[in-house]
């Protein structure tokens, strides 16, 4: 900006952004300290209070800054465990065994056709004339991957690995929920957006306002999770469908592992999908239109120019839209706590089979009190989200201007 | 794509819409259904009462506003989302203004460091804010409530306002300071009045993240009822095994229908107030 700088710059900056800092300061920055601080200790339930004398205490806990009195109780105040990483070797040595590597990689290796099969077809995109088409090779793919999980026993090393502890059971749950939701609605999305694009079709505003009405609810997830609940009840909607259509008893849905968790996929799939199909709708508003003219005049197949324009056209304004789907998905609360709350269980005491990671940390919050461990494992999710963070920054770019 | 495909494409073009309108929309029907029915029998219900409104009573909305104290904590949700929404406004709109016109040191640093943030999920520093707040006497009270929605809602806005900022060409600012505009006065009179798509969104979702939340409003606010934010208190009565269905539903219609028509009147503005700060909250 022209003609001012120095002291009155620095003023007018400070005055615009000052306030935000602070907030930030207190009710972020702050917080973030305490639990790094807190993991490294016993802090529980039996072992509640600070120990005002200690330093560290002294500075970061606030009971101890003397506002209102100190909490005082029965019981040994809290203190930094010996070795101090305790805590973080708790939760993560379930993971460095051998038995849970073991299955960990029976599971990733009914991937590996999937990936071959990627790999394969990129190849053969570059020579002149294919020998074999792409979807057949995808199929060949798909179909040695299902025989591969047969041969390994996906289930059985799926089971064993969300039963090795709380930590790790929760985590690898949480990431086939992600793994299986963020596919499902990008599909759901994309059909949706490419109809709801195509001119030809009547009435288009009247469908796009009703789609797009789950968004609207999902500030309010938590509610509408239980109208959803109450759909799949074992005397909901869907079962008194099922018994006065077919004559079929339905199953208690929720009661039941993999029931639950294909309940929780529907509900949430509705909550999410109308922002994916806004972005991609907005981005295939953007291609102009001479380029699919022009691939009509050489003759190219509706699927051909699905594949080879609209797909690499939408692929910069959909891929952080996935990531930011995919975190959010990782963090989704309130329609497991609604619909399950983390059932249904998989023992006394162990996370349930649809407990996610945000469920877990909400209910070990209340019921165990063990602050120290709860405090280990936001530290880890921290990392591990702050990591998928900058990855969505590197392919977005969207800190373009920031670098200018 | 310009061609018209075939008729039997179209057909199943058009069944794929409507399977998908009913989906979309069938849940916040069944709602609307159930609210108008006496809670015993919800589970008797006929093949057509399902869909239709077979039968239809006022009961459930009567109970929820005069015998219910839905209305304290409909006032108690209105009186926070919209402090919530005026105080991160204010607070995000300028320093947006700031990190996308002026340029001082440590301003990149800033907005990456601000994304970090927000990797920290809400859930988990659910202890720290309650005992900050604590010592700070706020706990139990509304005003602790903004603090923490206010904070939680500062990122996203500002980077979702710091990119729509970006997209407005800087000229007009210039020509303005060469007529002798301050920073303040460009920001007032010239930027502010052209943001007002991303404006829109970006309140509809302080306004949101004050409405819709139950982890913070249920653990900092948890009693006395009349205290009680709305979407915990109707959890509760959900939960509860005493309480009739339709009293729930009933309050969830009242909470969401208002939302709803919010977002739909602002839908237009959605693709423009949101897709350039590429950041979803």
């Amino acid at each position: 900006m022209i003609g001012w700088s120095g002291r009155r710059k620095t003023l007018t900056i400070l005055a615009f952004i000052g306030p935000m800092l602070l907030g930030l300061l207190i009710f972020n920055v702050y917080p973030i300290i305490f639990t790094a601080y807190i993991s490294l200790t016993n802090r529980n339930q039996f072992h509640p209070f600070p120990d005002c004398t200690q330093i560290a205490s002294r500075l970061i806990e606030p009971t101890c800054w003397g506002v209102t009195k100190a909490q005082t109780g029965l019981g040994a105040p809290f203190k930094v465990l010996e070795p101090f990483y305790a805590n973080y070797t708790d939760l993560l040595g379930q993971f460095f065994t051998g038995s849970s590597f073991l299955n960990l990689l029976r599971i990733i290796a009914c991937v590996v056709p999937l990936i071959v099969a990627a790999q394969v077809n990129k190849r053969l995109d570059r020579r002149l004339a294919r020998p074999i088409s792409s979807g057949a090779v995808w199929l060949i793919g798909v179909a040695s991957m299902v025989a591969v999980a047969l041969a390994l026993n996906l289930g059985g090393a799926y089971k064993t690995l969300i039963g090795t502890g709380d930590f790790i059971g929760v985590i690898v749950q949480t990431v086939l929920f992600v793994i299986l939701r963020v596919p499902i609605t990008l599909v759901v999305s994309m059909t949706l957006a490419m109809l709801l694009n195509s001119t030809y079709l009547k009435g288009r505003a009247f469908f796009r306002v009703m789609v797009f009405i789950p968004w609207a609810a999902s500030s309010l997830a938590i509610l509408i999770a239980l109208i959803w609940q109450f759909f799949f009840r074992e005397q909901g909607t869907i079962n008194q469908l099922l018994s006065a259509i077919f004559g079929i008893k339905g199953p208690a849905y929720l009661a039941q592992n993999w029931w639950a968790l294909f309940a929780i996929l529907i509900a949430d799939i509705w909550f999410s999908y109308p922002f994916l199909m806004t972005i991609i709708l907005g981005a295939l508003q953007s291609i102009p239109v001479d380029q699919y003219e022009a691939a009509e005049i050489d003759g190219a197949t509706s699927w051909q120019q699905f594949a080879h324009i609209t797909l690499p056209l939408l692929r910069p304004a959909i891929m952080p839209a996935i990531v930011l789907t995919s975190i959010s998905a990782f963090q989704m609360f309130g329609t497991a706590y609604a619909m399950t709350a983390g059932g249904p269980t998989k023992g006394a005491g162990m996370p349930g089979f649809t407990e996610f990671v945000m469920v877990y940390a909400y209910k070990q919050i209340f019921q165990t009190q063990a602050y120290g461990r709860m405090g280990a494992f936001a530290v880890i999710i921290f990392i591990l989200l702050f990591a998928a963070t900058l990855y969505s920054l590197r392919m977005t770019r969207i800190t373009k201007g920031a670098y200018e | 794509m310009k061609r018209r495909p075939a008729p039997i494409y179209i057909v199943l073009q058009y069944v794929i819409l409507i399977a998908a309108a009913l989906f979309a929309f069938y849940p916040i029907w069944f709602a609307i259904l159930a609210s108008g029915r006496l809670g015993s029998r919800l589970y008797s219900l006929n093949l057509p009462g399902m869909f239709l409104p077979t039968e239809w009573t006022w009961e459930n909305y009567r109970v929820m506003l005069l015998d219910k104290p839905f209305l304290t904590w409909l006032k108690n949700s209105i009186i926070v989302a919209t402090i919530t929404m005026g105080s991160s406004m204010l607070i995000a709109t300028s320093a947006a203004f700031a990190f996308s016109r002026f340029k001082f040191k440590g301003r990149e640093v800033g907005l990456i460091f601000f994304l970090a943030l927000q990797a920290f999920p809400g859930v988990l520093a659910l202890v720290p804010v309650a005992q900050l707040l604590t010592s700070l006497g706020l706990y139990g009270s509304k005003l602790g409530l903004v603090f923490a929605y206010t904070t939680g809602t500062l990122i996203f806005c500002t980077w979702n306002l710091k990119g729509y900022f970006d997209t407005i060409p800087i000229d007009l600012e210039e020509a303005g300071m060469i007529d002798g505009c301050g920073p303040v006065q460009s920001f007032l009179l010239i930027a502010l009045p052209l943001a007002r798509p991303a404006l829109a969104v970006t309140a509809l979702f302080g306004f949101l993240a004050g409405w819709g939340d139950f982890i913070f409003a249920s653990v900092l606010v948890p009693a006395p009822d009349s205290a009680k934010m709305l979407v915990p208190a109707l959890m509760g009565l959900a939960n509860s095994m005493s309480m009739p269905w339709g009293y729930f539903a009933a309050g969830a219609v009242m909470v969401i229908i208002p939302v709803a028509a919010l977002f739909l009147y602002l839908q237009r503005f959605f693709e423009a107030g949101l897709t350039m700060g590429g950041v979803k909250g």
